[in-house]
C-alpha cells in the first residue's frame, strides 16, 4: 500500500474520532449505527467475501453477542467489558460447533442451512428463562453516546486491520483459494476444514462484539430484534455494494448505503425504502463487483467499464 | 537397476476404495528417487483411485511408505507437507487468479520468502512461457499453458515426488511432447515423477519403468522398453495387432 494512502486513512480515522466532540447528538447516534454496520459488513466479508461462503448465520452470531452481553449485565450485574467477552465466547463457540458440520455444504445449500439456524435461534431464546423468554431483557441505562461511538470506531479499526492482515497472509491466500476452487485448494495442501472454520469464528468474533455494543447502547433486547435475519441481508448488501473480498469495500459500502438511506428518509420518508431498492438495483447493474472494483475499473478503462457492465446484462 | 537405493515410495498389498466399495486389490508399486514411473490402464482401472489413496483422501489398508515413513496415518495436508505433491486431473487451476498467484498457492505451506523467490526463478526458468504470462488470469490461457501452470504450481511446493494425473488429456500431441520434454528436465533435477496416463505412447516415451493396471490390480510391470515391446500390452493399449 502506498504511504500517501495510509496517511489518508489515518486522517479519515482521526476525523471520525472527533465527531463526538464537534458533532450533534443526532450525528453521533447515526455514527454509532453506521460504524456498527460497517463492522457487520466487514465481518461478513471474511466468510462471505474472502472464503465465498454466503453465510446467513451471522445474524445468529450478532444475536448471541447481544444476549451474552445482556444476560451478563442484567442478570449477573457484571461489567460491560465482561459482558462483551461472554457474548464473543458464546458466538465463537457457536461458530465452531455449527461450522464443522455446516461448512461441508456449498453455495445455496450453505445459505439455506445457516438461514434456518437464525430462525431456530429466535425460537430457542424465546423459551430461555434467563434470557427473559419472549419479553426480553432491560440493561442498565448509561448516557454515554460518545463512549459507544469511540468503542464502535475502535472495533471497526480492529476489524479492518484484521481483514488487512488476512488479505496479506497465507491464511487469506488459503481462503481465496477455497473460494476459487475448494478441491484445488485441498490438493495444494490447504487444510480447508480448518481454514473455513477459522474464517467463520473470526467473523463471529467481530459480529458478536458489535451486537454487544448495540445491546448496551439501546438498553433493551428481545429475541425478534436480536436474531433478525434482515440484518444479515443488510450485511450482504453492504458488502456486495462495496466490494466483497476487498479490504475497504465493505466499510465504504456500509458508509455510503447508510448515508443514502438516511438522506432518503429525511427527504421523502414514505418512499425511502422504495428508492433505496432502486439505488441497489442500479448499483448492482453498473458495478456488479462493488465500489472497489468500480474505482479500479474506471482508472483502467474509463467510462467503457460502465458500458461493458451494461452490455453484459443486454439492457 | 535401483536395487540398492532405498525406495522413495513403496506400496505393498494396498487395498482401498470409496466407503464400502473396494477399488484397489493388493497393489504393489515402488518408485525410486529420480525415476519417472508410468502407471497406465484403461478408464476405470483404478489409477486415479490409487493417487487418491496415496494423497490420503480415501481410506486404504496395507503398506504405504514414503521415504521410510508410513503414509497411512497422515492427513492430506501432512502428505503435501512431506513434499509428495499431486497435479490433479483436469488441472484444477484457480481460473480467476493470475498465473503468479496460482504459483504462490503451490508455495502456501512454505514460509521462507527467499526460498520461494528462488523457486519462482527455477520454475520460470523451466517454463519461460509462464514468465511471460505471469500477470494473466490462469483461466484465460490455452489448455497446454494451463497444464504447464498446474505443473509449475506443484513444483512451487518443492516436491520430492510429483504425481501427475492424465497430463495429456485434451492436449494436442505436439503440446504433450513439449510437456514430456519438460518432465525429463525436471527429473534430472532429482524430482521423481509418477505419471498416470491413458496415453501409453506418451507415458512410455519418457518413463524408466511402468506398471499396467486393470480392474484395480497391477497386471504387468517392467521397464518402459519391455512393456512397449510386450505383445499383450501392445494389443491392449497401443492399438497393434497381436503378433504383428
Amino acid at each position: 500500500m502506498r504511504p500517501r494512502f495510509v496517511i489518508l486513512l489515518v486522517a479519515v480515522t482521526a476525523l471520525l474520532a472527533i465527531v463526538p466532540i464537534v458533532g450533534s447528538p443526532v450525528m453521533v447516534q447515526f455514527g454509532i449505527s453506521t460504524l456498527l454496520f460497517a463492522v457487520l459488513a466487514q465481518s461478513w466479508n471474511i466468510i462471505g467475501g474472502f472464503t465465498g461462503y454466503p453465510s446467513f448465520g451471522n445474524s445468529v452470531f450478532y444475536g448471541l453477542g447481544v444476549y451474552g452481553t445482556a444476560i451478563a449485565m442484567a442478570k449477573f450485574s457484571l461489567p460491560f467489558g465482561v459482558g462483551l467477552v461472554c457474548g464473543a465466547i458464546l458466538a465463537m463457540l457457536c461458530a465452531l460447533l455449527i461450522g464443522l458440520p455446516v461448512l461441508r455444504l456449498r453455495g445455496q445449500y450453505f445459505a439455506i442451512a445457516t438461514l434456518g439456524l437464525s430462525v431456530a435461534m429466535a425460537a430457542v431464546f424465546s423459551n430461555i428463562e434467563i434470557a427473559g423468554a419472549n419479553i426480553g431483557l432491560i440493561l442498565p441505562l448509561t448516557r454515554a453516546d460518545g463512549m459507544f461511538y469511540e468503542l464502535s470506531l475502535g472495533l471497526l479499526v480492529a476489524c479492518v486491520l484484521c481483514v488487512f492482515w488476512i488479505s496479506r497472509s497465507r491464511f487469506g491466500m488459503g481462503l481465496i483459494a477455497i473460494r476459487e476452487d475448494e478441491h484445488a485448494a485441498a490438493s495444494m495442501g490447504v487444510n480447508t476444514t480448518l481454514y473455513k472454520t477459522m474464517a467463520l469464528v473470526l467473523s463471529a468474533l467481530f459480529t458478536s462484539i458489535a451486537g454487544g455494543i448495540h445491546a448496551y447502547f439501546i438498553t433493551f433486547v428481545d429475541p425478534a430484534s436480536a436474531f433478525d435475519s434482515t440484518l444479515n441481508v443488510r450485511m450482504v448488501i453492504m458488502t456486495v455494494f462495496g466490494g466483497p473480498g476487498t479490504v475497504l469495500g465493505p466499510v465504504v459500502g456500509a458508509f455510503v448505503l447508510s448515508a443514502v438511506y438516511e438522506l432518503l428518509a429525511n427527504w421523502i420518508s414514505t418512499a425511502a425504502a422504495l428508492l433505496f431498492g432502486v439505488v441497489i438495483v442500479v448499483a448492482v447493474i453498473f458495478m456488479p463487483r462493488g465500489i472497489a472494483d468500480l474505482a479500479a475499473g474506471i482508472r483502467r478503462q474509463g467510462i467503457s467499464y460502465l458500458l461493458q457492465n451494461i452490455r453484459r446484462y443486454r439492457l | 537397476m535401483n536395487a540398492q537405493v532405498t525406495p522413495l515410495l513403496e506400496i505393498s498389498r494396498l487395498n482401498g476404495g470409496y466407503g464400502a466399495v473396494p477399488v484397489l486389490f493388493g497393489v504393489d508399486l515402488v518408485i525410486h528417487p529420480g525415476e519417472i514411473v508410468a502407471l497406465v490402464g484403461n478408464n476405470g482401472a483404478g489409477k486415479t483411485t490409487l493417487l487418491r489413496a496415496i494423497s490420503r483422501v480415501i481410506t486404504a489398508s496395507g503398506g504405504m511408505k514414503f521415504d521410510g515413513e508410513d503414509l497411512l496415518p497422515l492427513t492430506p495436508e501432512q502428505v503435501f507437507a512431506r513434499r509428495l505433491v499431486q497435479v490433479p486431473e483436469g488441472r484444477q487451476l484457480f481460473g480467476r487468479m493470475t498465473v503468479e498467484e496460482n504459483l504462490l498457492m503451490g508455495a502456501n505451506r512454505r514460509g521462507n520468502r527467499a526460498a520461494i523467490a528462488r523457486s519462482f526463478d527455477w520454475v520460470y526458468g523451466l517454463l519461460p512461457k509462464l514468465a511471460e504470462r505471469r500477470r494473466q488470469l490462469a483461466g484465460n490461457m490455452s489448455g497446454g499453458e494451463q497444464q504447464m501452470c498446474a505443473i509449475a504450481r506443484a513444483l512451487m511446493a518443492e516436491p520430492r515426488l510429483l504425481m501427475i494425473d492424465e497430463m495429456s488429456l485434451g492436449l494436442a500431441p505436439i503440446i504433450v511432447d513439449q510437456l514430456l520434454a519438460i518432465l525429463d528436465t525436471i527429473r534430472k533435477q532429482s524430482v521423481a515423477i509418477f505419471l498416470v496416463e491413458q496415453d501409453v505412447f506418451a507415458a512410455f516415451s519418457v518413463a524408466d519403468r511402468g506398471y499396467v493396471m486393470e480392474t484395480g490390480r497391477i497386471v504387468q510391470t517392467g521397464t518402459a522398453q519391455e512393456l512397449s515391446n510386450d505383445e499383450s500390452v501392445r494389443a491392449a493399449y497401443l492399438g497393434a495387432e497381436a503378433g504383428a
